[in-house]
């Protein structure tokens, strides 16, 4: 959109709301400003993440030699596991990805003041905050949850978890569940009907598209965990019998419930990460995104098509023949639109004038190790195949590597290319490109190794293993640490940015940067686009 | 260097012990250092999983390559020096039918020979004898529903009582034997929670349920005779990692001689109380009610 | 003016598009409210899960030439002390022929315990086949202390297995029944408050 016309200006007049918008704490916690809100959300998934990320660590100490060394109590580790899961999902990715960057850019991207319900964008945030608390709760009241973040009843139910623990992480869940929920309906509300005139759905930035689709995917999703969760509270706690078989119910009922919101949940953390890649690969390589269109319907088809896929992670339940076999078909199905996105991505590129500033390192990486995790899934949507890796590292690495990696590179995509927007100041160049190549070595020697404990027949969620294990497991763990060496250095160069970083221009990436956000000062004002910014030009990849 | 002197030591440590056991069967299915890839295969079923994985797995490592191919080539032509001035163009409609064509087609290829297996292993067509597996919270035991209907409980030996040439996690006191060139029907339930009986090398894995059976089948060729391991493979509780599964596959004639042992050493006492039959009642009686 | 117009309409959109978010919202919680009858009753219509029919107060069909070896199989919940197992492993059956097998349960505790039996029948592609006219899982079985009983089960398999192809080369079928504590223990409670009168 480098012919877009953008006429907003934010230095005339004084508007009412400048007078008395609060400052302080105040600021923060009746914050209805969606870039405030934007803000709290990286700020809980920052903290979220040091908990989540330290538990890993805390389980590949443990997994580094055979034997128990640090973590003598194996149900302390089966609550590390269950927090580090619950956490990473709901409380680091989905509140990067959607909470953060989604505040933050729907309404500077598509060209309105403020997100349509601002107040309920503020309780939003405030369940969430209150979900982090419970299910960090949940690790030490009543011995702690050891039942995976699968939460499988009997092992969840209530003569196998007496304490409250399963009870909070419930709670937890419930709450951040609820926000997310009144988070879709925002952010659906706001696109549908405020965008800038002239900005027509097929004009939306791709990520945009991500979001609408992944806010979709929660209203449809996330109902469903609420309820097989309160099934599981009122077996729990009232007596009920949904998932107990001796009062008539069945445990792989929940199974069925939990993955039909699981699997798209997901995609509810991948299909942003997708949104962001695209725009950063058209930036850095100068060009608008080959295939626009194809781009927005395959992801639209992923977000279908993941709703009828869940039964491939219970492979192993024994349901009959048939029923596996359109498992494994529906499952397959999903890599065509994939493979788009995938080749969309390099012919984005192909042609590109791309310059290779930490962003775009980000995401030609997350490109690469996305298929690499992709083409395993693949492998794993096959039944057959699957009875020799369920419920082992090969799983492990699979999903680490289309979560753990792409995912977290998406979310470092998005931080590396908009935080000169969102604190007005650069980042340093050379350490982020340092910080990029120590993440990368550090998650693959992470990861790839657990393809080959994984192939060798080793079971995820033990502490301790047999002894044939330990080699591959000493060069997974030295991976971990390189890879919390890089963390830890994007922690430094988050506060060197925010402590000396040069100022940003309004626009710091060039020709290429052809969306809404780059036409706002940075740091971009409390206020923007209250004149609204009128687009005349068909849309990046449109033309 | 330390860690990999240790390595050694252990894996001398394991052959030697493989030796020593010399009087039990020789171990086939139990994992090796330094192991990146399966175990060895024992049934039909294991060998068909492994060459059908295989095959997924080259024309995987064909689509990564070709990927990071054209990865390479865009950063060595397309970088900003090299290429100053981007192209426009942003559609070109073979392209695109053609990454969306040839991925189903890619994927037709993996579905046939996947669905054919997936209905191989699914059944079996004649077991000759049934063993029932019950977990429990936290050890396998195992009934010969057929052979006097005897069974037993398989525990763990804890590290402090495994004598040389016995793998930690993975030997139990009580093993598993069963016949070669035998179809063999494998019933599964729980009494606790849900567990997983799984031996990759039999390319066996189900869930166990409380309140339901499970049934699949195995069928080892008499080359294979020898000792298998497996693990419990789904999070049962505190101690997941210590119900590990060690099968003794034995010719016919010797499963025959240790049937005649074990009716005896795991004999129990079934007591013989007076019965009455209780009247059945019909759904249709109950609602009445 | 043109502005005031744009902010109504706009207002109409945003009140039309929360109202049909809700409107998802709640379908799916309908949904998953009614998702435990809806997944029983699919259970019972295909099979799933190996659940068998229940056809009680029908009569069989009447028995062809084709056999079929049915195992019995049983299994205690580990909250319930009693024994339980079939009279006889297995039974060979004409398809279509009315058949009666017996369970038989024992109370080892010193206390009367009520149970409940849950079943299934393995392979599942066999479930839908699977006729049970009587059985004693459909009710609450109280047992004294030391008590014994043989339970009946009344069954038969469908003839029109025969027509299925993927059904028909099954030979032999598993009819499995686990008992499990009651929840409810009213009755053994009764139970034993009328043996406590009958000692005074």
């Amino acid at each position: 959109m480098a012919d877009t016309h953008a006429h907003a200006h934010h230095d005339h007049g004084d508007h009412g709301e400048h007078a008395h918008h609060p400052t302080g704490w105040r600021r923060w916690l009746y914050s209805t400003n969606h870039k405030d809100i934007g803000t709290l959300y990286l700020v809980l998934a920052i903290i979220a993440s040091f908990v989540g990320v330290g538990f890993s660590m805390m389980m590949r100490l443990e997994l580094a030699e055979p034997g128990l060394q640090f973590i003598h109590d194996q149900h302390f580790y089966n609550v590390i596991l269950t927090a580090h899961g619950l956490i990473m999902v709901f409380f680091v990715v989905m509140p990067a990805l959607i909470g953060g960057f989604g505040n933050w850019f729907i309404p500077l991207m598509i060209g309105c003041p403020d997100m349509a319900f601002p107040r309920m964008n503020n309780i939003s945030f405030w369940l969430t905050a209150a979900g982090l608390i419970l299910v960090a709760l949940s690790t030490v009241v009543g011995g702690g949850a050891g039942t995976g973040w699968t939460v499988y009843p009997p092992l969840s139910n209530h003569t196998f978890h007496p304490g409250m623990s399963v009870d909070f992480a419930i709670l937890s869940l419930h709450l951040a569940g609820a926000g997310s929920i009144l988070g879709a309906i925002n952010f659906i509300t706001t696109i549908v009907n405020m965008r800038a005139p002239g900005m027509t759905f097929h004009r939306m930035p791709l990520f945009i598209w991500a979001m609408f689709i992944t806010a979709f995917l929660l209203l449809l999703a996330l109902p469903v965990l609420a309820g097989a969760l309160t099934m599981l509270l009122t077996d729990r706690n009232f007596h009920t019998a949904f998932f107990e078989p001796s009062g008539g119910g069945d445990p792989i009922f929940w199974q069925h419930l939990f993955w039909f919101f699981g699997h798209p949940e997901v995609y509810i953390m991948i299909i942003p990460a997708f949104g962001i890649i695209s725009q950063v690969v058209s930036t850095f390589s100068k060009k608008p995104v080959f295939g626009y269109l194809g781009m927005a319907y395959a992801m639209a088809s992923i977000g279908v098509v993941g709703f009828v896929v869940w039964a491939h992670h219970m492979f192993t339940v024994g349901f009959n023949v048939e029923t596996r076999a359109y498992f494994i078909i529906a499952t397959m199905v999903i890599a065509v639109p994939t493979g788009i996105k995938i080749f969309s991505w390099l012919a984005t590129m192909w042609g590109g004038s791309i310059e290779f500033k930490t962003p775009m390192l980000y995401a030609f990486g997350f490109i690469f190790l996305f298929v690499v995790g992709g083409v395993t899934g693949v492998t794993l949507s096959n039944a057959p195949v699957d009875m020799a890796f369920h419920d082992t590292y090969f799983v492990i690495a699979h999903f680490h590597y289309v979560l753990s990696i792409a995912a977290m590179f998406a979310i470092f995509t998005g931080m590396y290319y908009w935080l000169p927007k969102m604190c007005g100041k650069m980042y340093n160049e050379k350490l982020g490109q340092w910080q990029f190549w120590i993440t990368f070595v550090g998650v693959n020697i992470l990861f790839f190794p657990q393809h080959f404990l994984g192939m060798a027949g080793m079971p995820r969620r033990i502490a301790d293993y047999p002894d044939a294990f330990a080699g591959w497991n000493m060069v997974s763990s030295s991976g971990a640490v390189v890879s919390l060496v890089g963390a830890l250095l994007f922690f430094y160069i988050l506060w060197d940015t925010l402590r000396n970083g040069a100022k940003a221009p309004a626009n710091p990436w060039g020709i290429g940067a052809t969306t809404l956000e780059w036409t706002v000062d940075s740091p971009a004002p409390f206020h923007t686009h209250e004149i609204l910014p009128e687009i005349k030009a068909e849309p990046a990849g449109h033309h | 260097m330390i860690k990999s002197r240790w390595m050694l030591f252990l894996f001398v440590l394991f052959s030697a012990g493989a030796i020593a056991a010399g009087a039990h069967a020789e171990v086939i299915g139990a994992p090796q250092p330094w192991e990146w890839y399966f175990r060895t295969a024992a049934t039909p079923v294991q060998e068909d999983l492994i060459w059908f994985h295989d095959l997924i797995f080259w024309v995987e490592v064909v689509i990564v390559l070709f990927v990071m191919a054209l990865m390479i080539y865009i950063v060595v032509k397309f970088n900003a020096k090299a290429n100053p001035t981007p192209s426009t163009r942003t559609h070109n409609t073979f392209l695109e039918v053609i990454w969306t064509v040839l991925p189903v087609l890619i994927l037709v290829v993996i579905a046939v020979p996947s669905l054919r297996l997936l209905f191989f292993m699914d059944k079996a067509k004649n077991p000759e004898m049934t063993l029932k597996i019950t977990s429990h919270q936290w050890y396998w035991s195992y009934q010969y529903v057929d052979n006097g209907g005897f069974g037993f409980d398989s525990n763990l030996i804890p590290e402090a009582d495994l004598k040389p040439g016995q793998l930690r996690l993975l030997d139990v006191d009580n093993r598993v034997v069963l016949p070669a060139d035998t179809e063999i029907r494998l019933l599964m339930t729980s009494e606790d929670v849900i567990h997983n009986w799984a031996v990759q090398s039999f390319g066996v894995r189900l869930d166990t349920v409380p309140g339901r059976i499970n049934e699949t089948w195995m069928k080892v060729p008499a080359a294979k005779i020898g000792t298998y391991y497996g693990q419990c493979s789904e999070l049962c509780g505190v101690n997941h990692a210590y119900m590990p599964i060690a099968v003794d596959i034995v010719s016919k004639q010797d499963f025959q001689r240790w049937v005649e042992q074990a009716k005896t050493k795991f004999a129990s006492a079934d007591d013989a109380a007076p019965m009455k039959v209780v009247q059945a009642e019909t759904q249709s009686s109950i609602d009445a009610r | 003016m043109d502005q005031t117009n744009r902010l109504k309409e706009q207002q109409r959109g945003i009140r039309l598009t929360v109202a049909g978010t809700l409107l998802f919202v709640s379908a799916m919680v309908g949904l998953v409210a009614v998702a435990e009858p809806l997944y029983k009753l699919f259970c019972q219509v295909t099979g799933y899960n190996g659940t068998p029919r229940i056809a009680e107060g029908q009569s069989s069909p009447g028995g062809v030439a084709e056999t079929m070896t049915v195992r019995f199989d049983a299994n205690v919940n580990r909250e319930i002390a009693w024994k339980f197992k079939p009279a006889v492993n297995q039974v060979d059956v004409r398809i279509g022929e009315e058949m009666l097998a017996f369970y038989e349960a024992t109370n080892t505790s010193s206390e009367p315990l009520v149970g409940t039996a849950t079943f299934n029948v393995m392979p599942e592609r066999v479930a839908p086949y699977f006729n049970k006219i009587q059985c004693f899982c459909f009710t609450e079985q109280v047992l004294k202390p030391g008590e014994s009983v043989q339970m009946p089960v009344t069954f038969f398999i469908d003839p029109d297995m025969l027509k299925d192809q993927y059904a028909r080369d099954i030979k032999t079928v598993t009819l499995s029944y686990t008992f499990f504590l009651n929840q409810d223990q009213s009755k053994a409670k009764a139970l034993s408050a009328t043996q406590a009168n009958y000692s005074n």
